[in-house]
């Protein structure tokens, strides 16, 4: 079927919606987008690029508000980020990348769910306990949003495999676990001029920064070895706030605009309640 | 005395002073500030004065934000 005759199809499916404060927008149902999937041979990430140029709004969407344009939707569906390591930070970046329609995300962790991942990783369950982190990002990724396509690599990557990943992507997420491994990513993300959102968390709290092209930022920023996580333990809500923040920023980046902590860094102490921004 | 504002991170928190002040000797250089506090050297990764990157050796003034951080690198 004819993009032209697919989107009367999907014009004849959509139905309105109030919009706060504008006219009302025209909606198409996830059920609706998966019967034409079917029906055509499209997969539903072209279709729900096809909506969102014509003025329909896929309804998995419609919460975004004007915050995000149908233009900023298609890039974000359009693009391509990559996801190292999927533990802490790594499984709810995974979990917001895929609500916010990132299209492709390329993930790789060597690892398999064991008990102690609980307190904090958000794919891991008692009953994914074993499997392969990738699988379970696969899982959940396909369970949210049939338009996300995950790329995985199921080994822990090394210097090279960082270059691969950084050629293929525009966008880096540190979801590593470590100080050692997080720098070698860094030092990568500098050699191969990709932007790279990445984080650290040791007990409440956690540290959040951007690193564009050319930007200074300090080689030792995790240190080299002795982590503080490792007295201190990982806590689930200062892994989900920085992997908040590291979303927000990566999606700045892929639709385009300015990301609010390059060359910056935040701190938060979620057991004071202090809030913090630093010039790197 | 100048009084300054002082936030440890992390492993750090325990060197910090209760309410996040303290009275510094007139020309405490952040090295002695550390050294003061009973903080080994090598466990402060990254240093800063009023928001930015400082060195060992920047004086504090009255009124000064100081924050210290160990290495940090948990996922």
């Amino acid at each position: 079927m004819q993009a032209e005759a697919i989107l009367a199809r999907m014009r004849s499916l959509a139905r309105e919606e109030a919009c706060a404060g504008g006219p009302p927008l025209h909606a198409v149902s996830e059920e609706h987008l998966t019967a034409l999937s079917r029906e055509t041979g499209h997969g539903i990430r072209d279709l729900q690029i096809l909506a969102l140029r014509h003025g329909i709004t896929p309804a998995r969407y419609l919460r975004n508000g004007r915050e995000l344009s149908p233009a900023d939707q298609e890039r974000l569906l359009s693009s391509r980020a990559g996801l190292a390591g999927l533990g802490g930070l790594g499984g709810h970046l995974l979990e917001s990348l895929a609500r916010m329609g990132v299209g492709t995300i390329l993930v790789a962790d060597g690892d398999r769910f064991e008990e102690s991942n609980l307190n904090r990783q958000l794919l891991s369950e008692r009953d994914t306990l074993g499997m392969a982190k990738t699988e379970a990002a696969r899982r959940r990724a396909a369970a949210i949003n049939p338009a996300v396509e995950i790329r995985a690599t199921s080994q822990s990557l090394d210097r090279e495999g960082f270059r691969t990943l950084f050629r293929e992507v525009g966008v880096v997420f540190d979801g590593l676990g470590g100080v050692a491994v997080k720098k070698l990513l860094l030092e990568c993300a500098r050699e191969m001029g990709v932007p790279l959102v990445t984080a650290a968390v040791a007990g409440w709290s956690c540290i959040v920064t951007t690193v564009l092209p050319g930007q200074p930022a300090p080689p030792d920023l995790f240190g080299e070895e002795g982590g503080a996580e490792r007295h201190l333990g990982c806590l689930a809500p200062a892994i989900a706030l920085a992997a908040a923040v590291q979303c927000s920023e990566g999606a700045l980046i892929l639709c385009g605009k300015d990301p609010s902590l390059a060359g910056r860094m935040l701190a938060a102490d979620l057991a004071c309640g202090s809030f913090e921004i630093f010039e790197l | 005395m100048p009084v300054i504002t002082l936030k440890c991170y992390a492993t750090l928190a325990s060197y910090g002073p209760p309410g996040g002040e303290l009275a510094v000797p007139e020309s405490t250089d952040l090295a002695g500030l550390m050294g003061m506090l009973g903080i080994p050297p090598g466990e402060v990764k990254l240093r800063f004065v009023n928001g930015k990157q400082a060195k060992d050796d920047q004086v504090l003034a009255e009124g000064d934000r100081v924050g210290l951080f160990p290495p940090v690198g948990g996922g």
